[in-house]
């Protein structure tokens, strides 16, 4: 269960944590080339003002980075989202062992829960994986319906009491004041 | 009538040019070539990232405050060389390479550089050439699945206002971009010279 292994054309996918600037860097290209290059996502919305306080993970094949995923942390769960594989890499499992990484890494810190918000269209997908739905069936809310999902960080114990997520507003989280958005965009 | 002409002008979008000056601005740009080399032209990482970047200056272009293009000016002894020039998607043919290029060559002339040299890929040889840019001869060479010519264009330095060794030391400290406008270290000189660490040589040479 948690031995994953991927490799594409003989060569072995490798995941690791990002701990310097270019490590960081290498995450932010990966997103910025699907986000923003491939699904037109404006740079404002793609780097929220929450990189600096979340853990990333990459995945490389040789010295390339390939993939990514932004892990936050909150004190009952631990948030995987922000993920991302480089077009021409797909289909080969890559997302998965990103987030198996992340919830091996969850469970390295004590973490029992990971919730993720899921596009309508991949819940499916999600369930596949070991996620449900935290509200079974969610009333929509709000503009863009995204739904909240989750697992348990160890799948052979049941999950914790579900209380807190639901409450928290993490869509728009925290728009940590004005300084949200990165600096200097406000002064251009 | 006049009102509505106030109106329409204020819609407009704000187009700013700058130098970056901030990591966040370097991230931007960084950002952008990412979205357009990596993702649209499907670019690996370490030929997009080439680790010219800390050796080079870099443009960014914004639209109403959103990172929209960038460009990398690196500087050879007798010419600047303009490369990683972009444009995001969303922001393409509203006619923002032009000005940004002359931008760029104002920059560069400002510096006192006589010459703006590029490598231009082929479909984009008619715009060159209409902006005063010329074949530096016939070679015709290809790297990162495009075929490039190389561009020179000559820019008129004014031999009075350009950057020397004899030029007000102060001047050379300014912001690049912004050479005629005094910088933050002109402010620094009321606090006068007060030398803190004038000893220093002295103890380390005996």
């Amino acid at each position: 269960m948690s031995t994953m292994a991927v490799s594409i054309d003989g060569k072995s996918v490798t995941t690791r944590l990002a701990m310097r600037m270019e490590d960081s860097l290498q995450a932010f290209a990966v997103r910025a080339a699907c986000f923003i290059g491939e699904l037109d996502v404006p740079y404002s919305e793609e780097f929220d003002g929450h990189d600096f306080g979340a853990t990333h993970i990459i995945a490389y094949i040789g010295d390339e980075p390939v993939g990514t995923l932004r892990v936050r942390w909150f004190q009952s769960f631990a948030m995987p989202e922000r993920l991302a594989v480089i077009q021409r890499y797909r289909g080969h499992g890559i997302g998965q062992l990103l987030i198996e990484r992340c919830r091996k890494l969850a469970e390295s810190r004590g973490s029992t829960m990971l919730y993720a918000q899921a596009l309508p269209g991949d819940v499916k997908y999600w369930e596949k994986q070991g996620w449900r739905r935290l509200v079974p069936e969610e009333t929509s809310s709000g503009t863009k319906r995204i739904v909240a999902m989750v697992r348990a960080v160890d799948p052979s114990k049941p999950l914790p009491e579900l209380d807190a997520p639901q409450a928290i507003v993490l869509r728009r989280e925290a728009q940590l004041d004005a300084s949200g958005l990165p600096l200097g965009t406000a002064s251009n | 009538m006049t009102e509505a002409k106030t109106t329409a002008m204020s819609n407009r979008p704000v187009v700013t040019i700058k130098l970056a000056t901030t990591s966040d601005e370097l991230m931007q740009c960084y950002m952008l070539r990412a979205a357009v080399f990596m993702g649209e032209q499907h670019c690996p990482y370490w030929e997009e990232f080439d680790g010219n970047d800390y050796t080079a200056s870099h443009l960014m272009l914004y639209v109403d405050g959103e990172p929209a293009a960038s460009m990398r000016v690196r500087w050879f002894a007798s010419f600047a060389k303009l490369e990683r020039a972009i444009i995001l998607k969303r922001y393409r043919s509203f006619g923002l390479f032009i000005p940004f290029v002359d931008w760029a060559r104002e920059f560069c002339r400002k510096k006192g550089y006589r010459k703006a040299y590029l490598h231009a890929q082929r479909r984009l040889w008619p715009i060159f050439e209409r902006m005063g840019f010329h074949k530096v001869d016939e070679r015709i060479f290809h790297f990162s699945d495009h075929e490039y010519g190389a561009y020179v264009c000559d820019l008129a330095v004014d031999e009075q206002t350009m950057p020397t060794v004899f030029s007000d030391p102060m001047v050379l400290n300014r912001p690049e971009d912004r050479l005629d406008v005094s910088g933050i270290l002109e402010a620094s000189m009321e606090r006068g010279a007060s030398n803190p660490h004038a000893e220093w040589t002295e103890r380390r040479a005996n």
